[in-house]
């Protein structure tokens, strides 16, 4: 856990765009990921995909 | 009334942009409802039960599209509100392309162009956080997890792996952190200092971070678990994994952890661990045994203020009791509120946002003024058959699920709470309404000023009727962030309303105000 405390914070976002940007605003290295539901979000397509990895 | 749909193919925005777009929309000329919505299953039933129901839909929407619906006075309108949403929407794109920021759509690369990365923040479905989890911890990055909706399977083995690799995993359900300095998701601004938090209680963490940094010290750590983390199943992993890392923090002095009581392995496991710290701990297991944790060496906190006076005392060198963190309850104001209520009106109304700080209300009202109902899980209480609907006196939590399917969070739009406070002054048994307004990143810009609108409504309401009544509140915060605790608290006294300094002192107010 030190290598987190004794390290600056670079933030990877996903999902909720805000707290990215409230983020960014007060000056936190941050990217954002603009998520969206696998496979289309079909639940029988995307346990096929993982069947295939 | 007129419906009307528009489909935007392989469109995708996150829930919170899309429910304030349907806010938005909500205002314009000549709606009567709309929503801005992703066509999901669960999505579509919501909308044809709401009366947002077209063919279109129904043919042509699905998990990958957008749906803006709405139903408006006439075909004019309804056209024109659908155009403003579109120009919405395409706003918030050309506003990413003049930013120029690289939006990547994976966490592979996010990754790959972000070196560095150390903690990734997940806010998605629950569904789909057990995937993007484990492809986070499998590439060495803590992870705080915003989503709730996660199985209990899934928690343990996120935080089983997390564990051998040495990574934090905050929550599910974490809503509140503060790492480094950095205040994560629904977090307080509060300087960096000597006292380490580690904490199963989201609003809980709030409030002693808060109360920590208004008497005027610093948070190194505040590490959220997840409220599932302290059952014997997850076996708090979270917490004894926070609990160590602080211990062996060099910049942290003085421990506190707040949870509801643990399970009994798990108590057993936190105790221990405590125990052996060279360090102080300060331990608020909210409602639970004080004797447990004082025969454990540390030092047992009633409410979430005493643990912060406690833990403020320890960072400065004295010792941990103090006469601040004891509840004092001013009789001139007590009083004073005492003389509007009219014969008749003896019933708390409690409209809370925060969950833990209702809970703690829920533990310092129990035995002193009944019977009190709620939705919240009680031993003591009894529970409301309709949560549309107080009864006697009642604690209710709008961040529980029944008020937060399909809505924003009360912390950042208050209307549903607001509407309640109105409804609740029209009672004639309604003695004291109770507010708590929770400040700090991504909550409600203005706070006091939304509930104040709601509070002269509700005064009037009950004026007409010939009576007063009494408004408590507690604001949860600090100077230092941008509602800038101060103005908020002057605002709310300015219309004369009663703003005690902690929420067990709203509490405790309450309670003397209206004991049987």
């Amino acid at each position: 856990m030190e290598n987190l405390f004794n390290s600056e914070l670079k933030v990877i976002n996903m999902g909720l765009e805000e707290f990215a940007e409230t983020l960014k605003e007060r000056g936190t290295q941050v990217i954002h990921v603009r998520w969206q539901p696998p496979a289309m979000g079909d639940d029988n397509l995307l346990s096929l995909l993982d069947k295939l990895k | 009334m007129f419906v009307k749909s528009y489909i935007a193919h392989n469109t995708f925005r996150d829930s919170v942009y899309l429910m304030r777009l349907s806010n938005t929309v909500r205002g314009f000329d000549g709606v009567e409802e709309a929503e801005v919505i992703i066509g999901t299953d669960h999505n579509k039933k919501f909308l044809r039960s709401g009366g947002l129901w077209t063919d279109e839909i129904e043919k042509e929407a699905g998990a990958n599209d957008l749906i803006i619906a709405v139903r408006a006075e006439n075909e004019e309108k309804a056209d024109k509100a659908i155009q403003d949403a579109l120009d919405e929407l395409n706003k918030s794109v050309e506003r990413d392309n003049l930013q120029g920021d690289f939006i990547p759509r994976t966490f592979e690369t996010a990754l790959q162009n972000f070196s560095g990365a150390n903690l990734a923040l997940l806010s998605i479905p629950g569904r789909y956080v057990k995937r993007e989890a484990d492809k986070i911890l499998d590439s060495g990055l803590h992870l705080m997890i915003f989503s709730d909706n996660v199985t209990l399977e899934d928690e343990v083995e996120l935080k089983k792996k997390a564990l051998e690799k040495d990574l934090l995993v905050m929550g599910p359900d974490c809503g509140t952190a503060i790492i480094n300095g950095t205040p994560l998701a629904f977090a307080n601004e509060i300087k960096q200092g000597k006292i380490g938090v580690v904490a199963a209680a989201g609003t809980g963490l709030q409030e002693v971070s808060s109360l920590i940094g208004t008497l005027g010290e610093g948070i190194s750590q505040g590490i959220g678990t997840g409220g599932r983390d302290i059952k014997d199943e997850v076996g708090g992993i979270t917490m004894i994994q926070g609990l160590k890392a602080l211990i062996n923090d060099d910049n942290t002095e003085v421990i506190v952890v707040v949870s509801k009581p643990p399970d009994s392995t798990v108590t057993e496991k936190v105790l221990k661990e405590a125990k052996e710290s060279k360090k102080p701990v300060v331990i608020n297991f909210l409602g639970g045994k004080l004797d447990q944790v004082s025969d454990a060496g540390c030092e047992p906190a009633a409410t979430l203020k005493e643990a912060a006076y406690k833990a403020v005392n320890l960072a400065r060198g004295k010792s941990a009791a103090s006469d601040e963190s004891e509840m004092k309850v001013d009789r001139a104001m007590l009083a004073e509120e005492k003389d509007k209520l009219k014969n008749g009106q003896k019933y708390l109304r409690a409209l809370y946002s925060g969950g833990t700080l209702a809970y703690e209300t829920m533990i310092l009202l129990n035995g002193k003024v009944s019977p009190v109902y709620t939705n919240l899980s009680f031993k003591n209480a009894e529970a409301l058959e309709d949560v549309y609907k107080s009864k006697a006196h009642t604690v209710i939590d709008f961040g529980e699920d029944e008020f937060t399917q399909g809505r924003l969070h009360p912390m950042i739009d208050p209307s549903l709470r607001n509407s309640r406070i109105v409804e609740e002054a029209k009672d004639p048994e309604t003695a004291v309404i109770m507010l708590d307004l929770v400040l700090g990143y991504n909550a409600h810009p203005d706070p006091a000023g939304s509930a104040l609108e709601a509070i002269k409504e509700a005064r009037e309401a009950a004026e007409k009727d010939g009576r007063k009544i009494s408004f408590v509140t507690t604001v949860c915060g600090t100077d230092e962030d941008i509602q800038n605790r101060s103005e908020q608290v002057d605002k709310l006294k300015k219309e004369g309303i009663i703003v005690l300094p902690s929420n067990a002192d709203a509490a405790a107010f309450v309670a003397a105000l209206l004991a049987d």
